[in-house]
């Protein structure tokens, strides 16, 4: 709900519908905005003045053995324990079925003690494979980046500055495969945090351990240079240091997240919606026209530095060049009319592409912090699917056809409807797709698409009634007791907005990349670049605040702040500010 | 070995889809079970004991309601565990309860009763006071009450033996169950009878169970939970040559 004290309320802003807003494709073209996890985490950080140094730096000569960072917020004290080890190049894979890393690690709650680190480094390396210990909040793994790591080391060793190619594509020296939260494999259920000051909002202990990485990363291949030619060899430039990010590789084990936890969803997405809103019904003035350009501007040059491998990603990104050029033309001469910002999007809904409005929409949002960063703690809920059993039958079916008009509308039958099935592997237990009739397995389907379960249980609903016109909803699931989810999800679900994907994700064109994008971009991830239609890869924390500035405690929290669409440096001189960029 | 809730819910979840559960049922028999090992109440142990009866269920059988009324609903349990019988029966409850302010369900004939707890928890959660009263063996004969305050998250328990057993002794393997919107029901022992108080768990000793189990993790079984390791990969699909393309990315 919007805060009733703030200003924006008065000008009752208007979400947009979820027809619109939940559809596939529209969420797959989203990008991080400032109520992103990995944006809320650093202003968090910076608010609260968190500060993170190096406990122990053992390394070899190779970069191989134990790190340690300490986190320390106004709450708590955490530590990054990080394991690095010997990787043959031919068992380096981004594969989620892999089994060697070249480092893995760990977010820890409170101190390391020496019983503790025994055990850590007994099954931190081991992953999926170790029973990990209750106090670890998050274990990750992340493989050099091939292309970049060696290259850099060998550059700063020689004295010299690392070329800025090794960083527009992709822009990180390590690539993280999975960061696991959430009571995996043994760590701390989700549950213990959410009473905890520190990571209570989504996704945050998960995102801390990433940040920290980005700064092992830079010491290490700091570290590796020093140790290879101690006479000659150099610090990485600062304004490389900040551009410098973490990759990641995600594939179709993110997917199903999105389907099974529409309330968290429905939470993220009206969060995202409101603020729009908020933005939206803002009178506009000059200062706030200049940022938008100003942003627009830094946006446009983002999308022209940033080099995929995907055609069509490359593609999609070129036209947001394209059209952000002629929003800039357009707002540089349009009269500051009070609609001028629902004059934006009306014209980029009917006109652009969706990446474009999209990310006019991310733009929005970014002008008005004092309005919309009361949302960031609205992104978190207390997922609860309840039946309600004395709802009378017939009110569920009219449920039905008010808010999953949009499954009752497809059409199941057809051989491109019903394409795909959703199963889990034997190995590693991920989530995989199948193409039914032809793959097996498809008796053990996932029920992860849910419109047509919706349709099956309205054609269920809808003969029970007519024998029982009056029954209540427990009586039709005690006759057919295999429809109790689906119908506690329907109940459950109709109370809210955004929770439901509009999408037969059963459908041959169905694109499962959309899906991850929809999530990486509510954690914080740029640079998406997929591979295919089941995996991408993506870039954290690049143009984020360095640790020694958080640590500096910064007085300008809006500048600290400020750090979306990073930007490659033209100086390797003290960071610029991204205006003097342009 | 320690496990955390979460793997504890999911690895369970998997195991009665393995053998035969659906989706929605899987996911309440786990919650049941999962919700009883946090407090400390010995989910697993309750499970394990009937699993081979519960493995040999036939899916297709379905509790059915004997009478019902108003007020009112005896429930027949076909012999099911509650994992597979209970929940719709409760929510029937729920409904009367919401219905006409008290209501009385009956389950005849069930099995692995202590883990109808999980469920009565969550009708808790929703706002209901609940009861639930059962007879545990006849000699000596032994009853158990389990008593939920609406919105609270742990229960009042008492287990006691009776001493004088009445002449009526019929084996009796049901559980009877009291919602009440308004007024609660907790275990108060009142009783001008002989009995033997077996044990008594309090509200804030089980709350106190739970922060400890999501602070060190679920103390489990080795061998339990490899069986329900071993259930849950009946979920799973071999691995052929396709299936690779939706493993990640080859470099």
């Amino acid at each position: 709900m919007i805060d009733l004290a703030s200003p924006a309320a008065l000008a009752t802003p208007v979400t947009r519908a979820p027809g619109l807003v939940m559809d596939l494709e529209r969420l797959g073209s989203f990008n991080a905005t400032r109520l992103s996890f990995a944006r809320t985490l650093i202003r968090v950080m910076g608010r609260q003045r968190w500060q993170i140094s190096c406990d122990l730096f053992d390394l070899n000569t190779h970069g191989h053995g134990e790190v340690i960072y300490r986190v320390q917020t106004p709450n708590g004290r955490y530590h990054v324990v990080i394991f690095s080890q010997p990787l043959d190049d031919a068992l380096r894979s981004d594969r989620v079925i892999a089994d060697a890393w070249d480092i893995t690690f760990g977010l820890v709650e409170g101190d390391v003690e020496e019983a503790l680190m025994q055990s850590l480094a007994e099954n931190i390396p081991l992953q999926e494979a170790g029973r990990q210990h209750p106090r670890l909040l998050v274990i990750s793994r992340a493989n050099k980046s091939v292309r970049n790591f060696e290259t850099v080391v060998t550059d700063l060793a020689t004295g010299v500055q690392p070329s800025l190619e090794s960083f527009t594509e992709g822009g990180y020296l390590y690539r993280t495969t999975a960061v696991y939260g959430n009571g995996k494999f043994g760590i701390a259920d989700y549950g213990r945090l959410r009473t905890n000051p520190d990571f209570r909002h989504p996704f945050s202990a998960q995102m801390t351990a990433v940040y920290v990485l980005r700064q092992f990363s830079i010491d290490q291949v700091e570290f590796l240079a020093r140790s290879r030619a101690p006479e000659t060899a150099i610090a990485l430039a600062q304004p490389l240091k900040r551009y410098v990010g973490i990759g990641n590789s995600t594939g179709l084990g993110m997917a199903p997240f999105l389907i099974n936890h529409p309330q968290l969803i429905d939470q993220w997405v009206h969060a995202r919606e409101q603020a729009l809103a908020i933005a939206k019904s803002q009178p506009p003035d000059e200062l706030a026209r200049d940022r938008l350009l100003i942003l627009g501007r830094r946006a446009q040059q983002f999308f022209k530095e940033t080099t995929v491998e995907d055609a069509d990603q490359q593609g999609r990104n070129q036209m947001v060049v394209a059209e952000l050029e002629g929003i800039i033309d357009w707002l540089e001469q349009i009269p500051l009319d009070l609609d001028l910002w629902q004059q934006l999007t009306d014209w980029a809904e009917a006109a652009l592409s969706l990446e474009s409005q999209e990310l006019i929409n991310g733009l929005l949002i970014e002008l008005y912090p004092q309005y919309v960063d009361f949302l960031e703690d609205a992104m978190a809920v207390e997922e609860r699917m309840e039946l309600t059993p004395d709802m009378p039958l017939v009110q569920l079916k009219q449920l039905i056809e008010t808010h999953f008009d949009w499954a009752l509308a497809e059409d199941f039958d057809t051989p491109e409807a019903s394409h795909w099935f959703w199963y889990r592997s034997i190995e590693k237990e991920e989530p995989r797709l199948g193409v039914r009739g032809i793959d097996p397995g498809a008796e053990k389907e996932l029920s992860l698409a849910v419109a047509p379960r919706v349709k099956r249980t309205y054609g269920k609903i809808s003969e029970y009634l007519e024998q029982n016109p009056r029954s209540l909803t427990v009586e039709f699931l005690m006759a057919e007791p295999s429809f109790v989810d689906i119908v506690r999800r329907i109940q459950t679900m109709a109370a809210t907005a955004y929770g439901e994907i509009r999408a037969n994700l059963w459908h041959r064109d169905m694109r499962p990349i959309h899906l991850l994008r929809t999530k990486l971009s509510f954690l914080g991830a740029n640079r998406f670049d997929p591979r295919g239609d089941r995996w991408v890869r993506v870039t954290f924390f690049q143009g984020a605040p360095l640790i020694e500035e958080l640590n500096n405690e910064p007085a300008d929290l809006t500048a600290f702040d400020d750090w979306s669409f990073p930007l490659a440096p033209t100086s390797l001189e003290q960071q610029e500010t991204y205006e003097s960029l342009l | 070995m320690k496990v955390s809730f979460n793997e504890l819910q999911a690895v369970s979840r998997k195991a009665f889809m393995g053998i035969g559960f659906s989706e929605g049922h899987a996911e309440d028999a786990a919650d049941m079970v999962t919700w009883m090992e946090s407090y400390d109440l010995h989910g697993l142990d309750a499970l394990n004991k009937g699993l081979e009866h519960l493995i040999a269920d036939n899916p297709a059988t379905l509790p059915t309601i004997v009478y019902q009324d108003g007020d009112v609903a005896v429930v027949n349990g076909q012999d099911l565990s509650v994992l597979r019988s209970c929940n719709l029966a409760l929510e029937l409850a729920f409904a009367k309860g919401r219905a006409r302010g008290l209501s009385v369900i009956k389950i005849q004939r069930c099995r692995q009763r202590q883990l109808i707890m999980g469920y009565l928890a969550r009708l808790a959660g929703r706002g209901m006071n609940v009861t639930a009263f059962w007879r545990n063996a006849q000699q000596p004969l032994t009853e158990q009450v389990v008593g939920f305050r609406a919105n609270s998250t742990a229960p009042s328990i008492r287990v006691y033996s009776v001493e004088e057993v009445p002449e009526e002794n019929e084996p009796n393997n049901g559980i009877t169950i009291i919602m009440a919107n308004h007024v609660d029901l907790l275990p108060t022992m009142r009783s001008d009878f002989r009995y033997d108080l077996l044990a008594k768990h309090e509200e804030a000793d089980l709350l106190a169970a739970r922060e400890h189990a999501m602070t060190n993790g679920i103390e489990v079984d080795d061998g339990v939970w490899e069986q329900l390791n071993k259930l849950a990969k009946a979920t799973l699909v071999e691995s052929f040559d396709a299936s690779h393309l939706g493993a990640g990315p080859a470099d």
